[in-house]
């Protein structure tokens, strides 16, 4: 760990990091907002959504209105903030290695005293603290919506709201992870946004489109999205301990190959 | 100082350096020329470690520039040949940011440094001229105040006025018993300040020679305008070497015999000389085709 970089880097994607967490703040503020009035026509909407073929509710993580946190699962962290978070981890990814080495400033960070190890790994940490600040700035909206806009009229898990937090952060840690070791590999910025962005969205689009029919419901195995499972954790029926291991265990194993290869690899800088 | 052994690198298309060898002593400043692509890149690259030999070495101060990483770099000041800084920054915050870097304490020479190149260092780098940001360069190769200078194409953009002011500071670096090694175009700036020069050509070093012994290979065109064209003509057989006749101008090539040109010029009016001096790589090739045909 290199304190000036770690610095200098968290300053130059602060900005970026602060965007998307207030956006993401915005929005499930703006969720919570709109609850209440939703909540008296609960049946109604459950109605609707029961109209719907099974398969598309179950796509977008439609979940029900009986709960505050069973309406935020599904209309927000059932798709919009995973869409905001694998942007976030395909760009800034690509931003701390794939870019420094494609324009040459990586060669001022590895001409002064330092290893590469060091390097990568500093930038692994940012990566990572932006991705926590962006779910910690999330998770203490969403206990703000619920004080603010819902008070003691409504049904409210927090513990169920930290593990489905918690479940975001792991995903997209993995993700992340997978993004910073092709971006530590690439010599070509756009070549590393373009290959991280298809595993991404690649990973994303198998498990929309595995939840959209049972019969090709096992392409969601592949998928490292099937692990986050927004709307089984808020109705109870989920596992954590085991999807939450191997996303971490993605995530480190990722990080810390992207490490290794990057301190043997030629750089043409 | 600076010691390269029998690197050797292999691409996949079969180019690279091969058997790479040379040493640059302590206070010694060492040209290293080629024309594009002939590997002087390359083995800029491995010697800032920023890639892996296949076989051989490179040491400055005796620490291997591969294998221990981390510690070499607080001895070396390095110019990379195209510079590019991180988004966001002016001169001052990235200067700023590798003193960090590096650790340094003294911001002395820093100081000093900005002052003798003129610019502002409040200037966002992404609205910096190529000549200016090449300065934010040479400040941070030499805040630090390393024992070994590493320059690729050193003065490339800089105005001629900067460009001798670089040399200067080079000059005096040397004296203080800098070691320097500088790849260069600018046959002017290698003169001024190498002592040795090593020549590549297709990843091999052909030869290292002291400056003298290049400043002797090279050739100077004159183009000399005579009074009238009759004069011109028997100028000619004058038995210097010329290059081209039209009218009343002669194009004479001029290798070390600057006498005997003073000499036979002297002997008629002339109306205007012009010269051009042959770049440095064609001096090379020249070089290159001499052998050739020798062996």
């Amino acid at each position: 760990m290199n304190a000036t970089l770690y610095k200098q880097m968290m300053k130059v994607n602060m900005k970026s990091f602060m965007n998307y967490a207030f956006g993401s703040a915005f929005y499930i503020l703006l969720m919570f907002w709109l609850y209440p009035s939703l909540a008296k026509n609960t049946k109604a909407i459950d109605e609707l959504v029961q109209t719907m073929p099974e398969g598309v509710g179950k796509a977008f993580g439609l979940n029900g209105f009986g709960s505050a946190e069973a309406f935020i699962s599904g209309e927000y962290y059932g798709l919009i903030l995973v869409l905001i978070l694998s942007i976030v981890c395909v760009q800034v990814s690509t931003q701390l290695m794939a870019k420094l080495v494609d324009q040459g400033s990586m060669a001022y960070l590895l001409s002064s005293p330092t290893t590469r190890g060091k390097v990568a790994f500093t930038q692994a940490s940012v990566l990572t603290t932006g991705l926590f600040l962006i779910m910690a700035v999330t998770t203490i909206a969403g206990f703000a919506g619920n004080a603010w806009f819902l008070g003691d009229g409504y049904v409210f898990d927090t513990s169920k709201f930290i593990q489905m937090n918690v479940a975001a952060f792991l995903l997209f840690f993995a993700v992340g992870g997978v993004s910073f070791l092709v971006s530590s590999l690439s010599n070509d910025e756009k070549k590393a946004l373009s290959i991280s962005g298809l595993i991404t969205f690649g990973f994303f689009s198998l498990d929309l489109v595995g939840k959209f029919s049972e019969k090709i419901d096992w392409v969601r195995n592949i998928s490292i999205f099937s692990l986050y499972k927004p709307g089984e954790i808020i109705n109870g029926n989920a596992d954590l301990a085991v999807p939450f291991l191997i996303l971490a265990v993605i995530g480190l194993v990722s990080i810390s190959l992207a490490i290794v290869l990057f301190r043997k690899r030629d750089l043409l800088l | 100082m600076l010691t390269v052994q029998n690197l050797t690198k292999t691409f996949s298309n079969g180019k690279g350096i091969f058997d790479v060898s040379f040493s640059v002593k302590e206070g010694e400043v060492f040209g290293f020329l080629g024309p594009n692509g002939a590997g002087k890149s390359t083995t800029i690259r491995h010697i800032m470690g920023f890639m892996k030999p296949d076989k051989g070495y490179v040491k400055v101060n005796g620490l291997d520039t591969w294998k221990e990483q981390g510690k070499f770099q607080s001895y070396v000041g390095y110019l990379p040949g195209e510079i590019s800084f991180f988004d966001g920054m002016t001169g001052k915050t990235f200067l700023d940011f590798m003193a960090d870097m590096q650790g340094m304490k003294d911001l002395s020479k820093r100081a000093r440094l900005i002052d003798r190149l003129q610019f502002d260092v409040h200037t966002p780098i992404r609205k910096m001229s190529k000549g200016m940001k090449q300065k934010v360069g040479i400040v941070a190769t030499f805040m630090h105040d390393p024992n070994v200078i590493i320059l690729d194409e050193p003065t490339s953009g800089l105005d001629p006025l900067m460009q001798k002011v670089f040399i200067e500071i080079v000059l005096e670096e040397k004296a203080r018993g800098k070691t320097f090694l500088m790849s260069s175009h600018n046959f002017p700036e290698i003169e001024r300040t190498c002592d040795r020069a090593a020549i590549i050509k297709d990843g091999v070093i052909i030869t290292v020679k002291d400056v003298h012994e290049l400043q002797s290979m090279q050739r100077k065109l004159f183009e000399v305008t005579f009074e009238n064209q009759a004069e011109a003509k028997t100028f000619l057989d004058s038995g210097l070497l010329i290059e081209s006749h039209e009218g009343d101008r002669v194009r004479v090539s001029v290798q070390g015999n600057y006498d005997k040109f003073v000499e036979e010029t002297a002997k008629y009016k002339i109306r205007n000389i012009d010269i051009f001096t042959q770049n440095l790589e064609d001096i090379f090739m020249n070089y290159y085709e001499r052998k050739e045909t020798m062996k």
